[in-house]
């Protein structure tokens, strides 16, 4: 019941992002790879919602063209409104995996990435930057280069970095999953925190079952190669999340909920 | 403080080596130990440095090598550039070209000089274009090298942001490629400068190379040492400058 409510909502405060019947076949012989059949999915906007499933379903593809980086063969995906044939940043802010900070830039300088390539003066990015260094926590860093920063501090970079444009949306790929245990589910706390304060609407993919319910609103289960949605999960745990949460019935039943869908799939 | 004093030692480890070998090259011809007809005594190897380099003709022989270096490379590494970022960027002319290439890279290539004398003749035409020949492989090899070193993860963040191809290249592409690029260039030039002094020891009527060639048929040893430093010096600067280069992107290279 609380999964129709809150279906409601979202519908009521306008779906962010829409997918309707999207498939995906890449090129290949014998009439090529079916990636994903079928895949819909309506987010609305200031939700966080997480798609999990096994290795290979495809999950990043779709978060790829949800970005715009990739295309696909049938079906419609919709970016508030509009339709997003190659990325655009001012809709939508895209945080990658481990390492994917520029080597040879400085913190700040990674940061202000993407306004340097729209041509902003160097003090109105600057102007910009610092507060996104502060919101994640990592003032004072701003000078380091990325191999002088741990894991955990590369991403927060990584999450400052999507932020700058102010996108409002945020499609985040497996963004902890280099991290050690630890490093994650602090990580996972942090991002709610900056999420809670900057009302984004968040599609977050991750293997781990944990970090799903943690984090999410809603999970979407992804069955393998071809994916499809096997599965909608409603998050029902009050926020802020705490820790503590993690050892309630409730998060354990619904944990193994994921579990379970995702063993019978295979 | 430890890493310190180590430095310093080993620097004086290295001074007493040096010191070492150039007092065995001035002791052990002296004292008969080897034969001075062979390994003239340092002290009149730097006495004949002198000699020579006031001599118009030698003079004139390195500022020609210099030129054949300087324009052989200028020709080599745009085009062994550009091959091997066409080879690495379009799959298609990689995988025709490929094969073709590093067959030809692993012949040694002194063997096509008297091709390239039949063709340009014993003049400074011929030294380029051997020395350039040569290099423009080392280059295009190292250049598909650095091409594929370029994460393609980092391609996909500039391309999230709506980055243009031309900013993709000059934002991502060579930034990235920085490390590998200096020292395709330093080794290159070990190449280039070797083409030269092979191409002038082979056939020519002057150049560094050409007089240590005469000096040693004519059993002029000191003559010879003495181009052999002078070659050496000009070397090993151009390749700690380069290094020099190196060292200072080395710490975002991973």
């Amino acid at each position: 019941m609380q999964y129709v409510a809150d279906m409601r909502a979202a519908q009521a405060s306008g779906a962010a992002i829409e997918i309707d019947r999207v498939s995906h076949v890449y090129a290949g012989p014998d009439g090529g790879v079916p990636a994903l059949s079928n895949v819909s999915m309506k987010v609305g906007a200031g939700r966080f919602v997480v798609i999990v499933g096994p290795s290979g379903c495809g999950k990043t593809s779709l978060l790829m063209m949800m970005a715009g980086l990739r295309d696909h063969t049938e079906g419609r995906i919709d970016i508030h409104g509009a339709p997003i044939p190659k990325p655009d940043p001012e809709r939508v802010g895209v945080i990658f995996q481990e390492a994917s900070l520029f080597p040879w830039l400085t913190t700040l300088d990674n940061i202000e990435f993407p306004l340097s390539l729209r041509g902003m003066s160097r003090d109105e990015r600057r102007r910009r930057s610092e507060p996104m260094l502060s919101l994640v926590g990592l003032a004072g860093f701003g000078e380091r280069y990325p191999h002088e920063l741990s894991g955990g501090m590369k991403q927060r970079v990584s999450i400052a970095r999507g932020l700058v444009q102010d996108p409002p949306v945020l499609l985040m790929d497996e963004p902890f999953a280099a991290l050690d245990e630890q490093t994650r589910m602090t990580m996972g706390h942090e991002l709610l925190r900056i999420w809670s304060t900057t009302n984004k609407t968040v599609v977050f993919i991750t293997h781990s079952l944990t970090e799903a319910v943690y984090l999410a609103d809603e999970v979407y289960v992804m069955s393998p190669r071809p994916g499809r949605m096997i599965d909608h999960i409603a998050i029902d745990l009050p926020r802020p999340r705490t820790y503590e949460m993690m050892a309630t019935d409730t998060f354990g039943r619904l944990r193994d909920r994921i579990w379970q869908q995702i063993r019978k799939s295979h | 403080m430890g890493l310190i004093v180590k430095r310093w030692q080993i620097i004086l480890v290295r001074a007493a080596l040096l010191a070492l070998v150039l007092g065995a090259w001035e002791v052990a011809p002296r004292a008969g130990i080897v034969n001075p007809m062979l390994l003239p005594p340092l002290s009149e190897v730097v006495a004949m440095l002198q000699v020579q380099l006031a001599r118009p003709q030698v003079q004139e022989a390195i500022l020609v090598t210099a030129l054949e270096v300087i324009v052989a490379f200028i020709i080599a590494v745009p085009v062994g550039a550009a091959a091997g970022v066409a080879i690495a960027e379009f799959p298609y002319a990689g995988a025709i070209f490929k094969p073709m290439l590093f067959y030809v890279f692993s012949v040694p290539k002194s063997i096509f000089l008297p091709m390239f004398i039949l063709i340009f003749g014993i003049g400074f035409q011929q030294k380029v274009a051997y020395a350039a020949f040569t290099t423009a492989f080392v280059i295009l090899m190292s250049a598909t090298a650095a091409v594929e070193s370029v994460k393609s993860d980092y391609v996909l963040v500039a391309r999230s942001f709506g980055a243009t191809p031309l900013q993709i290249l000059r934002r991502v592409y060579v930034p990235s490629m920085m490390p590998v690029l200096l020292e395709t260039l330093r080794i290159s030039m070990i190449f280039n400068f070797t083409g030269v002094m092979i191409a002038e020891m082979y056939a020519s009527r002057t150049g560094i190379g050409h007089l240590i060639s005469n000096w040693g048929e004519n059993f002029q040893m000191p003559q010879l040492f003495a181009g052999v430093i002078m070659l050496s010096v000009v070397a090993i600067a151009f390749n700690e400058m380069v290094r020099l280069m190196e060292a200072r992107c080395s710490t975002w290279r991973t």
